[in-house]
């Protein structure tokens, strides 16, 4: 395999697969752990809010980070031939899609 | 110590704000022959030479911010809430999302911006680039009107 071809390959898939996990993440919560600031306690997985408000805004970066992490590792074992047909388009047209349907989710603010 | 972290921030987004300005209109509109205006020198600049410094900056600025975080999270929110400003409050939650998602394009960017430039991933390398100067763009407007709605150092 081409090194340098597999490490544009592999940044295209960790950019993608993020950016879509990311959005799952958000969406359905799925934070792998969640931090109260007040009291600087991080908990495994999503917990209510406790002593003040609950942050999950950084298990959702974790989440997204280990399916990235998955995707790049499946993706070392793909055959240059198939690796070949991933095109650089997915590394814009995932997180603009992206980008959109967060402007989506979040539109109660604006429409209120 | 958070206002001097704030301020810090604010620096790094600015100095992000120049380099990604100056790439995304040398990469729309590259200057063809040696420019005499302020508008033709602004683009007339070698955009692969900002990728690094691209990079460094998003992600200093991106730490400084989620260190900061917990803080606007605790004290800021509630303000705003009170306040009754809900699109600040959405613009702020879209801006926490589009930050983790300029973070995550950065492999692919830089990748794509690698010298030397793979002609068959221009169009690519044009679209991601403007898509994160929208974020850093958009982030800075943001962070800048959310951060007067409290007042500095209020």
């Amino acid at each position: 395999m081409n090194r340098p071809r597999s490490a544009a390959f592999l940044a295209i898939v960790f950019t993608a697969v993020y950016a879509f996990a990311y959005v799952i993440a958000v969406w359905q919560n799925y934070a792998l752990f969640t931090y109260h600031p007040a009291t600087g306690a991080l908990a495994l997985g999503v917990e209510k809010p406790h002593d003040g408000p609950a942050m999950y805004w950084f298990g959702w970066m974790a989440t997204a980070g280990l399916a990235a992490a998955g995707a790049c590792l499946i993706a070392c074992l793909v055959p240059e031939r198939y690796a070949r047909r991933v095109g650089s388009g997915c590394s814009w047209t995932v997180p603009l899609g992206v980008l959109f349907f967060f402007a989506y989710l979040l539109r109660g603010y604006f429409l209120r | 110590m958070l206002i001097a972290l704030l301020i810090v921030h604010g620096l790094f987004a600015v100095a992000l704000l120049g380099a990604i300005t100056h790439q995304t209109a040398a990469t729309w509109l590259p200057a063809r022959k040696q420019a005499g205006s302020f508008g033709g020198r602004f683009r007339a600049v070698g955009a692969a030479g900002y990728t690094n410094a691209i990079v460094a900056l998003y992600a200093c600025t991106f730490v400084l911010g989620a260190i900061i975080y917990p803080e606007f999270r605790m004290s800021i929110r509630g303000v705003l809430e009170e306040l009754e400003v809900p699109a600040a409050m959405g613009a702020f939650e879209l801006k926490e999302h589009f930050a983790v998602i300029g973070l995550a394009a950065l492999p692919a960017y830089w990748s794509l911006w690698r010298q030397p430039l793979a002609e068959e991933h221009g169009r690519a390398r044009k679209a991601l680039t403007s898509i994160l100067a929208f974020i850093i763009w958009w982030n800075f407007l943001v962070g800048h009107v959310v951060n007067n709605f409290r007042g500095f150092g209020a």
